[in-house]
């Protein structure tokens, strides 16, 4: 089977979660290859799970005060702060078909791929189920994955540097409670490859498209007129929307 | 009347539960970080609590999760029906 990789690219928030989406439909239709694709968040932007609730995970004020996006995914899990220098997101997309159906076993599989990645750049990671990635205990990636129409989008960010601050900031602890306790406590919990390894951003994502495509047959390719197209309607109609952010 | 319950399950993931209820549950939101696949089954749950009295057993809510889980053949992954009964109980304490 051959793959499409399209390589790091940066959009905010809204256009992001919608191309994942855009490009979901257009692999189920048959127009687009299985994908994987590498991307950055530009706002900063912080995005919540599917099942969560915006109000209470995300400090609407202070992101509206720093300038940093909100925004629901289509994937369950957790709210995620994702900072434009101190990360690294991918998304896999394809048919659900060629993954095991056991869900755990699939983020397994393609959190393997990033384990290896980790690996080339001499930094011992261990995937965690549900759907963590650790480094010496800590996590350093965490991904999310969902299975609509017979497509699996799983994606996941890597953890590249640290803004404990500013992450605390927005997601709903207020300022007045950001202890350097909590800080310490947090440390203690989460890395980044900073914190393992003095590495360029760009070497990271090289080693990560090595590991991705590794025995993949696969072309570089870039998004279609169609997918880019699909992308900025549901970027603009779902995603920016009161009643998709509100949802619950 | 409005109640509310948040716990971290045994499963490793948040649920938290808001009921609103007069006699009867008259609308139920479940939140949280957990995955469910397919998701829309999320609707279903909730849909399925409505018009139960307050002091609905837990054996109850665990029936009526487990069958909507298997009717829909889906996969709740870092909760289960029973820690969501458990929670949705506790609310509606």
């Amino acid at each position: 089977m051959k793959w499409r990789v399209i390589g790091l690219e940066t959009h905010d928030a809204y256009f992001n979660m919608a191309l994942d989406e855009a490009i979901s439909e257009s692999i189920r239709v048959g127009s687009s290859l299985p994908t994987i694709r590498f991307y950055n968040w530009s706002p900063n932007a912080v995005s919540i799970g599917y099942f969560q609730g915006i109000r209470d995970e995300v400090n609407l004020d202070v992101c509206r005060e720093l300038g940093i996006d909100c925004i629901r995914r289509w994937t369950g899990g957790g709210a995620v702060y994702h900072d434009f220098d101190g990360e690294i997101t991918y998304s896999v997309i394809a048919p659900a078909g060629i993954f095991p159906k056991n869900i755990i076993e699939s983020y397994g599989l393609i959190c393997g791929w990033l384990v290896k990645g980790l690996g080339s750049l001499g930094i011992e990671a261990e995937f965690r189920p549900v759907n963590d990635i650790l480094v010496k205990g800590k996590k350093i990636s965490g991904s999310a994955q969902t299975r609509r129409g017979g497509i699996l989008l799983q994606h996941g960010t890597l953890l590249y540097g640290l803004d404990l601050k500013t992450m605390f900031s927005v997601l709903n602890v207020s300022r007045q409670k950001i202890t350097d306790k909590m800080i310490k406590s947090a440390e203690e919990r989460v890395t980044c490859i900073l914190n393992n390894r003095d590495i360029d951003k760009k070497d990271v994502y090289e080693a990560l498209v090595n590991a991705f495509t590794e025995g993949k047959d696969y072309e570089s390719g870039a998004l279609s007129i169609q997918e880019n197209k699909r992308a900025e309607e549901l970027a603009l109609e779902k995603y920016r929307s009161d009643e998709w952010m509100y949802l619950r | 009347m409005i109640v509310y319950s948040s716990q971290k399950v045994k499963e490793g993931k948040i649920v938290k539960v808001e009921a609103q209820f007069d006699n009867v549950i008259t609308k139920l939101k479940i939140s949280g970080d957990f995955f469910l696949h397919p998701e829309e089954v999320l609707d279903e749950i909730e849909k399925s609590m409505l018009d139960l009295e307050r002091d609905v057993s837990f054996d109850t809510l665990a029936f009526k999760i487990r069958n909507i889980i298997k009717n829909y053949d889906a996969q709740m992954i870092g909760i289960s029906p029973e820690s969501l009964a458990l929670v949705i109980r506790e609310a509606l304490k």
